[in-house]
């Protein structure tokens, strides 16, 4: 079922919490609402469950306007948080309680309810658990045992807020990994709500980066990583080197070459730690630098410059760092590959160029 | 940690009775345990009281009893004033407690989840029976369902006569009783997570489904604590009740005040055997309250959402 | 169109449960709290004032006070002694000494008062050699301060222990290392903590105490101007069909009870701006 979101604001007092949401989700797609805490993504979930009411705005599910629709008739399944299990019943009751509550006329009978329950509990591999209360579980069973009450009802929607986000990160990956697999077996739509970039970018078919109640951007996880629409989405997907004023270093390359005619006001280039390279030479626009620290994490080598002012983070591979062989305090130079450039006084829309190999 | 010590020690030296060595251990772990001061004279100071106020008194009350044996006390207390005093008192209490898990419900949740003017006010008056010393309370209430008072007035034509009936008993007892459930109630419906219901209504369920499901199975607990704190509190009261029972034996007359009337003819021996017997219940019923409390507190503990 | 949320009741089952609650509350608290002003005040302001004046009406609020006065600073040295020992300390038997604490929440105030016979009274184990020395304790006012003392006891004690549990001791022992007494500890880093749960308490027992009938009534032999408190004096005036008299005495009672209230919501309110505040400043910080 799609879902279609139009115009949808809501604010909690003075605090808008949402402005002006537009967004479309067609059927059978796994959407991630990203971004920071406070941005909106949770609000908006809610509101697509009907467990809030927006001031304005309307919700579609497959064409039909659902916005004053009872959660109870939207035939969504909500995973929360905190998974919300009941606690005073077991495990098979839990997954069994939508249907429990259905009409009389709709109601399975009671060997069909455990038929479909116990399949369910099989699906998330926890049916040897079925007489157990939530309270002697761990969290991953729990955080299943949530999801497959949910499915239980078979829902068109499946809306997950922050569904590993009090998970350990063992735990989180094992079942990130397993929601993508479940979500294409059962081929509906999904939207989940998280403030991991990570988990986004690797579950989601579609990321929709979220900040102070307003979309920022639509993209595949590629497209908001590689190439963001805002400082915003950079910065928040990521590392990122910042080089604010035109005095300093690249950005007065920047501005010599790009926008001299387009406007002097304030802009700010950006540039992934491992968009740098640097080198021994002085080379054509690489500017000098020392080197502060160099730490070996995992795969990659960290290395921090000091230039002019500032620190610079820079990400070389293992193979690289071997072949410079940099030491502490070693003057060196360095140079972009890749930047992008945003004009400030814009906030939203580049500035001027898209890729801008400068220097 | 110096237990962690003394198991090692103990483990090393399995047969080793070492004397030394365990008065070391208890001394570290009992060290380990105090390290404020002021619990000898604290704990002494609590023993003391307990014992002169509470223990020397009701031990007499044994002593005295013992005096009767087993048998005679139940002969007293199943004699056919007793026996009819103890229904009323124990009817009258349980109607009174019934009435106040219904309405304590209502006014808790009412307190809890809605808002209307003077909530505030409201919630501080549920408070009243406490503080209302409970002959003004009896004194009151026998006034308002007299024949000619407020309430009197219009209930006696209807053939409703509350004053100086057992159904007074009831009015009374409800009045006194009245804050125990909602009390209970408030903290418990405060602490379930709205999450919860809002599962059950994406889930599907109705409100009234919601409730008979998820949310009255969560206040259970409670609700039995506040109905047996209701009843055990009703079971003894005396001062509220005697003013508007009208006190006919065999009819409206309650326990306490049969005690009062043995002991006003002398009968002390009659009265000890009654005052044993609601004894024994009142330590039940503390029994069963300290239960269902524990049961509240630990029944599926760390269970559905709790952060780990 | 409104459309209700899903954690709400449809809007007339909450019309219905807001009549209910509230018909119940007036129809049990506000029309008795009513009638009893109305009632003292039947005959107009002027024989309410005089009924008040009357000697035995003044010896026996008088009584009253002096009972709770007495009363109140063992039941204060008692909660917070009990408290420290049972919060901040493991012992064996703790669960048994909470229950004896709870004991007299649940014993009739009838049988409270018929202990207290049986051990000083003329027949009692102590009665002999009692009225041997010529000490009175039942009938006079030891028994009555003994009688209040046993009803009143726990109040302060089962509002401090899980104050002071929740609290934990981790200010204590921290004081403690860096050198203080016990005494400084306790006037210093405790007292601070638990004040607004202690005058709490103090409300509460006293309202008890002061309100006492039953197990006062048993001990006092009802003797006019001398072992009559305020409560029993409700009651004899009320026996005696003086309407006015009764309830002018009652509404003294009742206006206690207010008193009561307005504190004990004050504290309250007080009590909660404070953890509230604490939660604030002493909160981990969020990552």
């Amino acid at each position: 079922m799609s879902i279609e979101i139009r115009h949808i604001g809501k604010r909690f007092g003075s605090f808008v919490a949402l402005d002006d949401i537009n967004l479309s989700i067609p059927t059978g797609e796994l959407v991630a609402l990203l971004g920071p805490s406070g941005c909106g993504k949770t609000t908006l979930l809610r509101i697509i469950a009907g467990m809030e009411t927006p001031d304005q705005g309307e919700i579609f599910f497959a064409g039909a306007e659902t916005t004053h629709l009872h959660a109870r008739e939207r035939q969504v399944g909500f995973v929360f948080q905190h998974y919300a299990l009941f606690r005073h019943m077991t495990v098979f009751e839990n997954v069994a309680f939508g249907l429990r509550v259905k009409p009389r006329a709709e109601r399975p009978a009671e060997a069909e309810i455990r038929r479909r329950v116990m399949a369910l509990l099989g699906l998330v591999q926890l049916d040897w658990l079925s007489d157990r209360y939530p309270s002697q579980l761990s969290g991953g069973q729990r955080q299943r045992i949530a999801l497959a009450r949910a499915l239980a009802v078979e829902p068109k929607v499946l809306l997950l807020d922050e569904p590993f986000g009090a998970l350990d990160t063992q735990v989180r990956k094992e079942l990130r990994r397993w929601l993508r697999r479940l979500h294409d077996d059962m081929h509906i739509s999904s939207v989940f709500v998280t403030h991991d970039q990570e988990e986004a970018l690797e579950v989601a078919d579609r990321v929709v980066v979220m900040n102070h109640g307003r979309i920022e951007q639509i993209g595949s996880p590629d497209e908001v990583y590689s190439n963001p629409a805002s400082p915003f989405v950079y910065q928040f997907l990521g590392n990122v080197n910042v080089f604010h004023s035109r005095q300093q270093g690249a950005y007065a390359e920047v501005e010599r070459g790009e926008s001299l005619e387009n406007s002097p006001g304030q802009a700010t280039a950006f540039v992934r730690p491992h968009d740098i390279e640097i080198t021994h030479q002085p080379a054509d626009g690489a500017l000098a630098a020392t080197i502060v620290h160099v730490h070996p994490i995992g795969p990659v080598v960290r290395v921090e410059l000091q230039h002019a002012s500032e620190i610079v983070e820079v990400e070389l591979s293992r193979e690289r760092h071997e072949a410079l062989q940099l030491t502490v305090g070693q003057p060196v130079w360095f140079r972009p590959r890749q930047m992008r450039v945003f004009d400030v006084s814009q906030p939203p829309r580049p500035a001027a160029e898209k890729q801008a190999f400068l220097f | 940690m110096r237990g962690k010590l003394c198991k090692k020690i103990n483990r090393k030296y399995p047969n080793h009775q070492n004397r030394f060595q365990i008065s070391l251990c208890n001394l570290m772990s009992i060290k380990s345990r105090r390290v404020l001061p002021g619990f000898g004279l604290a704990l002494g100071y609590t023993l003391a009281y307990l014992s002169l106020l509470i223990l020397l008194p009701l031990g007499g009350l044994i002593l005295k009893a013992s005096e009767l044996g087993f048998g005679q006390i139940l002969d007293i207390a199943l004699g056919e004033r007793s026996l009819a005093a103890f229904r009323v008192t124990f009817v009258a209490s349980f109607l009174a407690a019934g009435v106040n898990a219904l309405f304590g419900l209502i006014v808790a949740w009412m307190l809890v989840r809605y808002t209307f003017p003077g909530k505030r006010l409201v919630d501080a008056l549920v408070d009243l029976p406490f503080a209302l010393p409970t002959a003004v309370a009896g004194i009151t209430l026998a006034t308002l369902y007299a024949g000619n008072g407020w309430l009197g007035r219009y209930l006696e034509p209807l053939g409703f006569k509350v004053a100086y009936t057992p159904a007074g008993i009831v009015v009374a007892l409800t009045f006194i009783t009245l804050p125990f459930v909602v009390r209970t109630l408030q903290p418990v419906i405060e602490d379930i997570e709205t999450e919860v219901e809002e599962a059950a209504a994406s889930l599907g369920a109705s409100r009234f489904q919601t409730f008979g499901r998820i949310i009255f199975p969560a206040l259970l607990p409670a609700l039995l604590t506040g109905f047996t704190l209701a009843f055990a509190r009703a079971l003894g009261e005396f001062g509220s009740v005697i003013f508007i029972a009208g006190n006919l034996p065999l009819v409206s007359e309650i326990v306490p005040l049969l005690i009062i009337a043995k002991l006003e003819q002398y009968d002390v021996l009659g009265a000890t055997a009654l005052a044993v017997v609601m004894l024994a219940i009142s330590f039940g019923l503390l029994l069963t309250i300290n239960l269902l409390q524990w049961w509240t507190a630990n029944r599926h503990k760390n269970a559905g959402g709790g952060k780990p | 169109m409104k459309s209700t949320r899903a954690t709400e009741e449809p809007a007339w089952v909450r019309r219905a449960l807001l009549t209910a609650g509230l018909g119940f509350l007036f129809f049990f608290l506000v029309l008795p709290l009513a009638a009893v002003f109305t009632e003292a005040l039947a005959q107009g302001w002027g024989l309410y004032a005089a009924a008040l004046k009357e000697p035995e009406t003044l010896s026996a609020i008088g009584l009253t006070v002096l009972i709770a006065v007495v009363a109140l600073p063992f039941n204060i040295a008692f909660g917070v002694a009990a408290a420290w020992a049972v919060a901040k300390f493991d012992f064996k038997g703790k669960s048994l000494l909470l229950t004896l604490i709870d004991l007299p929440f649940a014993v009739s105030p009838v049988v409270a008062g018929l202990v207290f016979i049986l051990l000083f009274g003329a027949q009692g184990a102590f009665g002999p050699w009692l009225s041997a020395h010529e000490i009175k304790i039942i009938f006079a006012l030891p028994g009555m301060i003994l009688a209040t003392l046993f009803i009143s006891f726990p109040f302060i004690a089962r509002e401090l222990i899980p104050l002071m549990q929740a609290q934990g001791k981790e200010e204590e022992e921290a004081a403690v290392s860096l050198g203080a007494s016990g005494w400084q500890m306790f006037w210093r880093v405790t007292l601070p903590n638990i004040k607004w749960g202690l005058l709490y308490g103090v409300i509460l027992a006293n309202a008890r105490a002061m309100g006492e009938f039953g197990a006062v009534s048993v001990v006092s032999g009802h003797i006019r101007g001398e072992t009559n408190t305020l409560p029993l004096h409700v009651e004899i005036l009320y026996n005696e069909y003086n309407a006015v008299g009764a309830f002018a005495a009652a509404s003294v009672l009742a206006l206690l009870a207010l008193v009561t209230l307005a504190a004990k919501t004050i504290v309250e309110w007080r009590m909660k701006k404070e953890t509230a505040m604490l939660a604030a400043t002493l909160a981990p910080e969020k990552t």
